[in-house]
């Protein structure tokens, strides 16, 4: 089958760019999983959904706001009330409408609608804050967490996947303009685009 | 050396000279100076001139309050008026002009203005350019006549042309505390909520931290004051807890305790590094706030007071202790308070000679009396300055002063000075605090006015809260800094403060009478008689008052004259200060450049939303149009084309054959659930229970007042899994529509809604060949009338990628709509293309697009516009009987079913001549007389089907003015003709094409 | 201004939309009294004080939350999520 198609075109241009000289202060890439689905419960099931995506992701996730989950394979992380996203391989939306039936919840494919673009790096935090009113700090925003946002048009669900690395997830068509944003936002402190 | 540069002492560094041009003339400073203090070191003292008279004036403060030296920085071709020479730090190239000025700020002829008097006193615009009652000048005319003239004579700087190439940032910060001013107590107050591990903002806006530590000349800790506040600065930098904020102005307290602050980042570079920009906006979300924003100087009102060479005692001292500059060789002091005894001291040791300290009171402290010593002159008491003379000041000349009459007497003394420090007292710098809420508190005995209760979380320190010495500074910044984290003060002993025992409080002595011009506002150009004369018009409300004579509303916001004003007003009602009442102070407390505002939005307007078919059709010549935030193409032009011959072409190319548009921007919805098809038979006027799996269904939506909302299909892909389409346009609006029903009329509801607009691509393939096209392609399922009937779905793969295709037709052609993940959307199009190829496939744009639909009398936003019923655009077959709906209830009112509503029809232009969209239907008129309007054409094109110019329409009546004659009137495109009424169905009514 | 989303935390304003009066009453879907129905549409109380009104949290969670906002003050007393509430009391036809 025909490969995915990145939406970054010519926007993505791989290798060092701005910053003082002395090393990217951040690293950019495009992480978009083969697989993004979309969970969510019905009211007062969010915990059995929950469980069922630990089941299948092998993630051990909680129905607490904003509680996410991340492994080598799999992330998932819950971005409203009773919704999670969550990441996975390509036998992801198969197996997660297997597990998830109608009495617990719905399952929707956004493998080709959203974007993961991550950035990392030990000037991460600085150039995310230029772009979102969330405090990104690690003790207001642990390692897994979420936040559901927006820079201006542009809806963002964001998930701290490292001590120094966020993931963004975006709207696929926003995608190349968010991403011309951030390599804009991280000129100051110079970034790495990376595949 | 420099004129008027002191061998020693200062903060600047010495050892580096940087050269900038002022007026074009070249001079040198010190790294560490800002424009102001270099040229007063190199002996300039001529700064610019006023607004309204345009008298000479010199510099007057030496940071936030300046009131008269503003020039204009030339940068990179860009002019920037207005920047206060005492903020402006020097660095190499840097060039600065003096503002109204003409032709030359030595000579200036509009000087003359200041031998007009009465005429530009209080409110002169207002009464002077009312104009004659009659005649052809009469009222606003005679006003726009004189405006010309005035605008060129008043006003500052002039803005440029050139577009700003420089960067502007947004920051978002969040913290527990945000100090904001880092003299003595916001340093202590940053420290003790540092020390507590608190996440700690330290905002200054000097580019050097330490407030008046850096020009008090007093010791801390045993160590000189500046030593002291640079060795905290270091302290706190090492913290990671805590960011320190130079050059950063807050400027704006909102609710929750939001702040704004501007910061200068690259101002102060020669050349700034790539990526930095030059300022940054800084939106804070504090917990909690401690204002340690100090006290601002405020002059004493006399005759001639704005003549260059008369300044604030704090500036002149500080000129001399921080930057290492004489304001004069000759100077006197006029003061009505101690504190200016410390200048006078302070500018002596600097090397000036201080020919005379005048005092309005008659007795002094003990302390004062030895300041004086020290400066070497007895004080002449109870006297006061009644005027001033010389182009650049050269004599002052001073009167026996009764201060609780406010009487002169006695000879008038002259005394020859080239440099008079004026203090009236001090006002604490309460813009933040009054801006964060509350009335501020007239104290009498400071005579000046005190934050108000804090009704936000902030806490005050320092001299904002009347602290009369650095050590109670001290002592309440570091309180202040550990209440904010509800910490115990830190242990260590508090820094000692050296600091003379100085008489805190003012006499309240704000004006001296005598002959002359008096200014309160120098910036405005207001004298204290304006506000007389203002007074006695009636004007009594302070706010009235300030609009009236302009007082405090220039770019320094009165940050020296609203005191005085208050003062002179309140004596002028015969009240006491506090019942003339307090102005609320409001953001910006300093100008903030508009580029920060709009920050990275600057270059970034809109984002682009983008289909992931984009690149091709641009490759394809595809001429692109915004549609809300997407880009489409309006037509794919060939060479030499104009758009109207590449929309026929591309529209024509369907009807004959086949054609391919992208409509990837179609809004998609999964609605979700076991109740989502009883969710959709509410929210749509048609039943769509009843829907088979595999099948689509058109389908409309009204809003609760029975207006038409949006219309589009919905496909059922299973028992409890729809897929919603809406218009490009409403896609967020009836995504809104939907939640909103679902969180609070039917909460009981199971049902999911998901924006999956991105996780498709789509494409439509229309034409007679359109199904050629696609079994060309297409794997894993028939396309036959049984295996795909219209209005079908079926699931197959183009070149291996999975598709759902739809047959349904928006161009009335036998048409497909083809799906696939967004990731595979240009592979499939171009197999699609391909595919084509033998059929001679056509893409085609929006105009193509809008052809073919208005041909079929398709409704879209134009014409569900807001305002149009389901009748009213003859959907009312669409409107079930069977059930309540979202609309059902409130669209039969009486004036919604009215026969005479705008109604949609079909209009033919019959002199062969395009219509315009918005043009007005009338029944007769000409080309001047527009006629009176039956209604509006909402869309139009060239018909390639029909050879003719061909639109749609709202016109009063509807089908029942088919077959009858109008005109369409188009004034502002200068366009009348004839038209014919007709059924919008122009094109194959039967609808035999789409089931063939 | 900030609101305090219970799913998101505080957020600034223009990350919520307003989305009206939560005092309204929808009338019953098949009911056919126009007065109700205008009253639910269009007649709204404009009180001084305590107002409860619909934000959804459009660009975070998109939530629709019941917000008890003092329009003198803009002091926000008391947010929850409109759904939980609602359902607890059958919606609001
Ligand atoms: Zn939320």
């Amino acid at each position: 089958m025909a490969e995915r198609l990145s939406p970054l075109g010519a926007a993505f241009r791989p290798g060092m760019h701005g910053g003082p000289g002395a090393g990217p202060g951040v690293r950019l890439s495009e992480v978009t999983p083969p697989s993004i689905m979309e969970a969510t419960a019905w009211p007062g099931r969010k915990g059995a959904l929950a469980e069922a995506i630990s089941a299948v992701t092998g993630l051990s996730l909680s129905a607490r706001p904003n509680a996410g989950a991340v492994s080598a394979e799999a992330s998932a992380f819950s971005i409203a009330p009773e919704r999670f996203l969550v990441c996975g391989g390509a036998e992801l939306p198969a197996r997660l409408a297997a597990a998830i039936t109608i009495e617990t919840g719905t399952v929707v494919d956004l493998s080709h609608g959203r974007t993961a673009l991550r950035i990392a790096g030990p000037r991460a935090e600085w150039v995310l804050s230029k772009l979102f009113a969330v405090d990104v700090a690690p003790a207001a925003f642990p390692v897994a967490e979420a936040r559901a946002t927006s820079h201006h048009e542009i809806f963002a669900q964001i998930q701290r996947t490292g001590p120094d690395q966020f993931d963004i997830f975006v709207f696929r068509s926003f995608a190349r303009a968010f991403w011309t944003m951030l390599c804009d936002a991280a000129e100051e402190v110079g970034y790495e685009a990376a595949g | 050396m420099s004129p008027r540069r002191a061998r020693s002492g200062g903060l600047i560094d010495r050892g580096r000279a940087i050269s900038f041009t002022f007026d074009g003339k070249a001079y040198t400073g010190h790294a560490g100076d800002t424009l102001a203090s270099a040229l007063l070191a190199n002996g300039v003292t001529l700064f610019g001139r006023s607004f309204k008279y345009h008298r000479p004036r010199g510099v007057y403060t030496a940071g936030v309050d300046e009131p008269n030296a503003l020039v204009t920085v030339l940068k990179d071709g860009v002019r920037e008026p207005n920047i206060p020479a005492t903020l402006l730090e020097i660095h190499d190239g840097l060039e600065a002009d003096s503002q109204n000025r003409f032709p030359s700020l030595d000579f200036d002829l509009n000087a003359v203005n200041q031998l007009g008097g009465p005429l530009f006193s209080a409110g002169f615009y207002y009464k002077t350019f009312m104009g004659p009652v009659m005649g052809p000048l009469k009222g606003t005319r005679f006003w726009m006549f004189c405006e010309h003239f005035i605008r060129r004579a008043a006003g500052l700087g002039r803005a440029g042309y050139e577009k700003d190439p420089a960067r502007y940032e947004r920051m978002n910060a969040f913290c527990d505390v945000l100090v904001i001013g880092s003299g003595p107590a916001g340093l202590m107050a940053a420290e003790a909520a540092a020390l507590a591990g608190k996440r700690v903002i330290l905002a200054e806006q000097e580019p050097r931290l330490g407030g008046t530590a850096n020009w008090s000349g007093e010791t801390i800790g045993g160590v000189s004051a500046a030593d002291w506040a640079e060795a905290m600065a270091e302290k706190l930098a090492a913290m990671d807890n805590v960011r320190l904020l130079a050059r950063t102005t807050v400027w704006g307290y909102y609710d929750g305790n939001n702040l704004a602050a501007l910061e200068r980042v690259a101002d102060h570079l020669a050349t700034a590094p790539r990526g930095l920009p030059r300022h940054r906006h800084w939106s804070i979300r504090a917990a909690k706030v401690v204002l340690a924003t100090g006290a601002l100087e405020r002059p004493i009102v006399f005759p001639g007071n704005d003549r260059p060479g008369v300044m604030l005692a704090g500036a002149a001292m500080r000129y001399a202790n921080e930057f290492g500059v004489l304001p004069g060789e000759r100077i006197a002091v006029f003061t009505n308070n101690d504190s200016a005894y410390r200048a006078a001291a302070a500018l002596r040791k600097a090397g000036a000679a201080i020919v005379a300290i005048i005092d309005v009171r008659q007795d002094i402290s003990a302390a004062a009396r030895k300041l004086a010593e020290e400066a070497g002159v007895a004080p002449l008491t109870g006297h006061a300055v009644v005027g001033t003379a010389g182009k650049r000041l050269a004599k002052i000349s001073a009167q026996r002063f009764d201060a609780a009459t406010g009487r002169l007497s006695g000879d008038v003394r002259p005394i020859e000075v080239d440099c008079l420090a004026v203090s009236g007292g001090w006002s604490p710098a309460i813009h933040l605090a009054s801006q964060a809420g509350g009335s501020p508190v007239w104290d009498e005995k400071l005579s000046a006015f005190l934050p108000p209760e804090p009704t936000q979380d902030w806490l005050g320190a320092g001299a904002l809260t009347g602290a009369a010495t650095t050590a109670e500074a001290l002592s309440a910044g570091r309180r202040a800094g550990s209440a904010a984290v509800g910490a115990e003060a830190p242990s260590s002993a508090l820094p000692e403060a050296a600091s003379p025992t100085l008489d805190p409080f003012p006499a309240p002595v704000f004006e001296i009478k005598a002959k002359g011009k008096a200014f309160v506002d120098l910036q405005h150009d207001v004298t204290a008689d304006d506000i007389r004369l203002a007074h006695r018009e009636g004007f009594v409300s302070v706010e009235h008052l300030k609009r009236y004579t302009t007082l405090g509303m220039a770019t320094d916001q009165g940050k020296t004259s609203n005191v005085p004003g208050l003062a002179i007003m309140a004596e002028a009602r015969g009240l006491p200060i506090d019942r003339v009442g307090a102005t609320r102070f409001r953001p910006p407390f300093a100008p903030v450049s508009i580029g920060s505002l709009a920050a990275e939005t600057h270059r970034h307007l809109k984002p682009d939303r983008l289909t992931p078919m984009h690149d091709w059709h641009v490759e394809r010549g595809g001429r692109m149009m915004p549609a809300g935030l997407w880009h489409r193409p309006m037509i794919y032009g060939e060479l030499g084309e104009t758009v109207e011959q590449a929309y026929i072409r591309e529209a024509a190319a369907v009807r004959r054959s086949v054609g391919i548009c992208d409509v990837s921007t179609l809004g998609k919805i999964a609605v979700k659930g076991p109740d989502a098809a009883e969710f959709l038979d509410r929210v749509y006027t048609n039943v769509f229970s009843t829907l088979p799996i595999g099948k689509a269904r058109y389908g409309l939506m009204l809003r609760e007042d029975g207006i038409v909302l949006d219309d589009g299909t919905t496909w059922r892909l299973g028992e409890h899994d729809f897929l919603m389409t809406t218009t490009t346009a409403n896609a967020g609006k009836v995504m809104q529509h939907l939640e909103y029903l679902l969180d609070i009329v039917w909460p009981e509801l199971r049902v999911h809604l998901t924006s999956v607009t991105d996780q498709w691509a789509g494409a439509s393939v229309a034409g007679p060949n359109a199904r050629k096209v696609l079994e060309a392609c297409i794997t894993g399922t028939g396309l036959d009338d049984a295996a795909l009937p219209f209005m079908g779905i079926v699931h197959g793969a183009i070149d291996d990628v999975p598709v759902m295709i739809c047959r349904l037709s928006f161009s009335g052609e036998l048409a497909y709509e083809v799906y696939c993940g967004a990731g595979h959307g240009l592979h499939v199009w171009e197999a699609l293309v391909e595919a084509g190829a033998p059929y001679g496939i056509v893409p085609y744009g929006l105009e193509a697009l809008g052809t073919l639909r208005i041909e079929k009398g398709h409704v879209t936003g134009a014409e569900m516009d807001g305002r149009t019923t389901a009748r009213d655009l003859y959907l009312d077959w669409m409107l079930s009987k069977k059930k309540p709906f979202v609309g059902s209830a409130l669209m039969d009112r009486e004036g919604l079913i009215d026969r005479n509503r705008i109604r949609l029809v079909g209009l033919i232009s019959l002199d062969g001549q395009p219509l315009g969209g918005g043009a007005h239907i009338v029944e007769k008129g000409s080309l001047d007389d527009l006629g009176a309007s039956i209604g509006h054409v909402t869309a139009f094109c060239y018909s390639p089907a029909l050879q003719k110019y061909i639109g749609l329409a709202l016109v009063k009546g509807g089908k029942a003015r088919h077959g009858t004659r109008a005109f369409v009137s188009d004034p502002l495109r200068r366009r009348f003709g004839p038209v014919e009424i007709v059924s919008h169905h122009f094109f194959d009514p039967e609808g035999r094409r789409m089931h063939g | 201004m900030l609101i305090s989303c219970p799913y998101c935390g505080p957020r600034d304003l223009s990350e919520f939309s307003y989305q009206g009066d939560a005092s309204r009453m929808r009338p019953d879907a098949a009911s056919t009294d126009i007065k109700a129905w205008h009253d639910y549409v269009y007649n709204r109380p404009n009180p001084a004080g305590p107002h409860r009104e619909y934000w959804q949290h459009t660009a975070g969670c998109r939530a629709h939350l019941i917000v008890t906002r003092d329009t003198l003050t803009h002091e926000i007393h008391e947010v929850t999520f409109a759904r939980a509430a609602l359902r607890a009391v059958g919606g609001r036809p």
